[in-house]
């Protein structure tokens, strides 16, 4: 969904040649006129480019000249925006609803911690390939039932298998139990900064290149829409299904393998707190569901807004019930996100009926074959 | 020539209701049968049954002589089975372009392009090519399945009302795709509550009334069968 | 022998509080077509209604029980022409939205909940019984004898309402078919609203039950939700008798666990079941809805 207003503007030029312009950093350029988008194309292509390029530059360049503060906060905006990315996956692209995406999150920072443990003494790289599969292999066994459910049932169903996972890493004795573990001490901050920053934005590249530049991006997207339509044109929906909740799931496996080295100590209360989900769903849904870069924002500006609360009250507890209200304000009167405040109408109106897509999902859940439920 | 599509006594029913009771019938190589019918007479619940969107309580489906009745849908549509659907179901948040490219996904994706240009002109929907399709009319939404059907270059296929609240005159395009898709030896099933349509583009029809085939032949040989008149008018049959 | 009499008995006692949470929230989820997320929330919300009523106003909670119904029902009141906004709003705003909606109404309780009593697990305290009473040999502590009692008597006014009332009428009319009854003059919203008052000060009230019987934390609620959840998933939607079925299973999964296995994998357990039965059964939970329905 992304740049869908940018594959339209391109659409004549069809498939392979899709999508000259990047992720959209900068796609705020789209919000011209309909009637205008033909002539300001290239210039908005140019803009594009440019915002992008200065994005970059002072993205890699901010240790040079910032504050340990400010770098520490550009760590949390990377890892947030990424994970704010894994979700935008499964929830805007495949039209799945997940609340139990801390669970891979969970996974990627065990991998790493247990294996970086001095009785394995892993180097710190190679532990993120393994949390990479172990993320995917868990997202297949438990995918494959779980994306058979419509709706609430998936939803529900992801936080419990996320909850689960919680409740086995407090049991276990080789997780470190409720005491959780502790990381060999790592490089300094800049180290982590490059490291989730290049993490980050091999998702967001990763994921453009599948979902708007491939077939496979059809696929997810048609799959969303219908599936009935998407398995008539002959679409492995199930496989798709499973495809999009791995790539969603080894995201979040990856930023946690590192944010586990980066924080250096880990327990179940900080790695698989469900305020780690709930945060992702305020930050897609403030960004804007489906939208590329909306996440992203979102993601920045709930994370200052967290990290302001914590120094004004010293504790989250109240963060937690803000995010509440902030869900709920967003779902009742800005259910696109805050990009829709500058978006065009039809950016709105494209979100909305991929909301209304998926009610239909639900009902035609409730009542399978009955055609059309209550 | 054997039959492409050879349906041996379907059946299917739904909370005790037998919506498709069963059903037999052949279909051969480039030939288009009409399924006609009163509403709730079982013809989509078939179209749903030989797709495996619903499968079947008992009976067999054979395509190209082989057994498709338990295959995955998204199986019988590579193996050259391609369909609409009564209730046009689209990819709506997509342009109308990007449906056709997707029909194209498992297929001919290189040639999607071009190839979708044509259909866009062929059916009229260049100017909308760019519209989401949730946005198009009820008309053009039907336009556009029909649409997708040629974009899969498929084999054999079922139209579900396909013609239904669609402009005469794109109603002429439908029948030339459809001309169009026998000369390559398509072959079609058809639904349809337009007679006229009927008449003047399919081989031979189908009457379907409660689940089960009342009648078949060729249009004279049905429009004068008392079944069919019962089942159309309520008129019991002499 | 005598630890698997032990055991069922405890899962029943324990079931009748868990069909008490999720007879309402069967319901709230038919009529309004929103899973509500919250449901885990009201039940620990009820439960500190319960503490601070003793605490606050040296009320014994059971006393306070119809006050905490009226309440909760209150808030439901408040919140249910909010969430059927979401559900029916003029854009097709979905299940999805509605989804997130409820998600978050039960972070900010979580988040409130956690500002204003932390993290100390309290427990409901009660002067009406104590001790337990031993029948063959079978320990039944009183609170729980009580509290299942008082759930019966919950759950049957409940059914009472929704079989024999005209205005339970109207509701049924509603959780089968929003149009149809909507078309026969039944006023949709007004009984959305009302559905999920009568289901948060049901939940609370059991909720205050519950916390009689264990000790809760706010960090409790998505467990309860969970449970909730499994009892209306293994019931089947809209079905009453797979509700009081389900919730007495689980009652007696948790109990059987925890004496077999050990309370700490209780959790796991029942997420094991669930998963099971999500994946043997993911047609066979809409069938049976369907059936239930039709």
């Amino acid at each position: 969904m992304s740049s869908d207003d940018s594959v339209r503007k391109r659409a004549k030029r069809g498939p392979e040649r899709r999508g000259a312009a990047t992720t959209s950093m900068s796609s705020a350029t789209t919000t011209t006129k309909t009637a205008e988008a033909p002539t300001t194309g290239p210039r908005g292509r140019t803009i594009r480019m440019a915002g992008l390029i200065a994005f970059a530059v002072i993205a890699l360049t901010l240790p040079l000249w910032s504050t340990p503060y400010w770098i520490r906060i550009a760590t949390g905006v990377a890892l947030w925006a990424g994970l704010a990315l894994s979700w935008n996956v499964i929830c805007g692209y495949a039209g799945y609803i997940s609340f139990g995406h801390v669970g891979f999150f969970g996974i990627g920072a065990y991998t790493t911690a247990i294996l970086m443990q001095p009785d394995h003494g892993w180097p710190f790289f190679a532990t993120l390939p393994v949390g990479i599969v172990i993320a995917a292999v868990f997202a297949v066994i438990t995918g494959w039932p779980a994306l058979r459910l419509k709706g609430a049932y998936f939803a529900i169903a992801t936080w419990a298998i996320a909850e689960a996972v919680r409740e086995f890493t407090t049991v276990a004795d080789w997780t470190g139990g409720a005491g959780g573990l502790t990381l060999p001490i790592g490089p300094g901050s800049n180290y982590f900064y490059y490291v989730m920053l290049i993490a980050a934005a091999i998702a967001y590249v990763l994921c453009y290149a599948l979902l708007e530049r491939s077939r496979f991006g059809y696929r997810v997207k048609a799959v969303r829409d219908n599936e009935p339509a998407a398995r008539a044109q002959g679409i492995d929906a199930t496989k798709v299904k499973i495809q999009a909740y791995v790539l969603s799931a080894v995201i979040p496996a990856v930023l946690g393998g590192i944010n586990a080295y980066w924080i250096t100590f880990i327990n179940p209360q900080s790695v698989l707190n469900t305020i780690i989900t709930d945060q992702l769903v305020v930050m897609v849904l403030v960004g804007g569901l489906g939208h590329a870069w909306g996440p992203a924002f979102g993601a920045a500006v709930l994370f200052l807004v967290n990290e302001q609360f914590l120094s004004s009250f010293g504790s989250s507890t109240s963060y937690i019930a803000m995010v509440g209200v902030i869900v709920m304000l967003v779902v009742l009167f800005l259910p696109d996100g805050v990009v829709s405040i500058w978006g065009r109408s039809r950016r709105t109106r494209l979100v909305r009926q991929l909301l209304g897509r998926a009610a239909d999902d639900f009902r035609s859940g409730n009542a399978a074959g009955s055609g059309g439920g209550r | 020539m054997s039959a492409v599509l050879e349906v041996t006594d379907l059946g299917r029913s739904f909370g005790g209701i037998a919506a498709v009771d069963g059903v037999s019938f052949e279909v051969q190589q480039a030939e288009i049968v009409g399924i006609i019918g009163p509403n709730g007479s079982g013809k989509s619940t078939l179209f749903n049954l030989l797709t495996s969107v619903h499968k079947p309580d008992r009976g067999q489906v054979r395509l190209f002589g082989q057994d498709i009745t338990r295959t995955p849908s998204h199986k019988i549509a590579r193996a050259g089975l391609s369909r609409t659907f009564q209730l046009p179901a689209l990819f709506v948040n997509m342009t109308v372009r990007q449906n056709l490219w997707t029909a194209a996904v498992e297929g001919d994706w290189r040639g999607a392009p071009e190839l979708a240009n044509e259909v866009l002109e062929l059916l009229d929907l260049a100017h909308v090519s760019d519209e989401l399709a949730g946005s198009l009319s009820g008309g053009q939404q039907r336009l556009l399945e029909m649409g997708r059907v040629l974009m899969q270059q498929p084999r054999v296929v079922l139209l579900d009302e396909v013609a239904a609240g669609v402009h005469p005159r794109l109603r002429q395009t439908i029948l030339g795709a459809i001309r169009e898709l026998r000369s390559r030896d398509a072959t079609f099933l058809i639904i349809e509550h337009d007679l006229e349509l009927t008449q003047d583009i399919c081989d031979r029809m189908i009457v379907m009334d409660a689940g089960k085939i009342v009648a078949e032949g060729s249009f004279e040989e049905i429009t004068h069968d008392p079944h069919v008149m019962e089942a159309y008018l309520g008129v019991p049959a002499e | 022998m005598e630890g698997l009499a032990q055991a069922l008995v405890t899962g029943i006692l324990i079931g009748g509080l868990y069909v008490a949470i999720s007879v309402g929230f069967s319901l709230a989820f038919g009529v309004l077509d929103v899973v509500d997320l919250a449901v885990g929330m009201w039940v620990v919300l009820g439960a500190y209604a319960g503490v601070k009523a003793h605490d606050w106003f040296g009320v014994d909670p059971f006393i306070f029980l119809p006050v905490t119904f009226v309440v909760f029902g209150l808030f439901g009141w408040l919140l249910g022409p909010l969430i059927y906004r979401v559900r029916t709003s003029r854009y097709a705003l979905p299940a999805l939205m509605g989804l997130a909606f409820t998600f978050g109404v039960a972070t900010l309780i979580r988040g409130g909940m956690l500002t204003v009593f932390g993290y100390t697990p309290r427990t409901v305290q009660t002067d009406i019984v104590s001790g337990s009473w031993s029948l063959f040999g079978i320990v039944m502590p009183a609170i729980r004898v009580v509290g299942f009692l008082f759930a019966v008597i919950a759950v049957a006014a409940f059914l009472f309402f929704l079989y024999f009332t005209r205005t339970g009428l109207a509701v049924r009319a509603v959780a089968q078919n929003k149009e149809s009854a909507g078309l026969m003059g039944v006023d949709v919203k007004r009984i959305s609203s009302l559905v999920y008052a009568i289901y948060t000060g049901l939940t609370a009230m059991a909720g205050m039950l519950m916390g009689a019987v264990y000790s809760m934390t706010p960090e409790l609620g998505l467990r309860y939700t969970l449970f909730a959840f499994f009892v209306v998933v293994l019931a089947g939607l809209g079905s009453v008798l797979g509700v009081l079925v389900a919730g007495l299973f689980l009652g007696i999964l948790q109990a059987l666990t925890t004496t077999y296995v050990g309370a700490d994998y209780t959790l796991m357990t029942v997420f094991v079941v669930l998963f099971v039965i999500l994946l043997v059964l993911p047609q066979g939970v809409s069938k049976f809805a369907k059936a239930v329905r039709t």
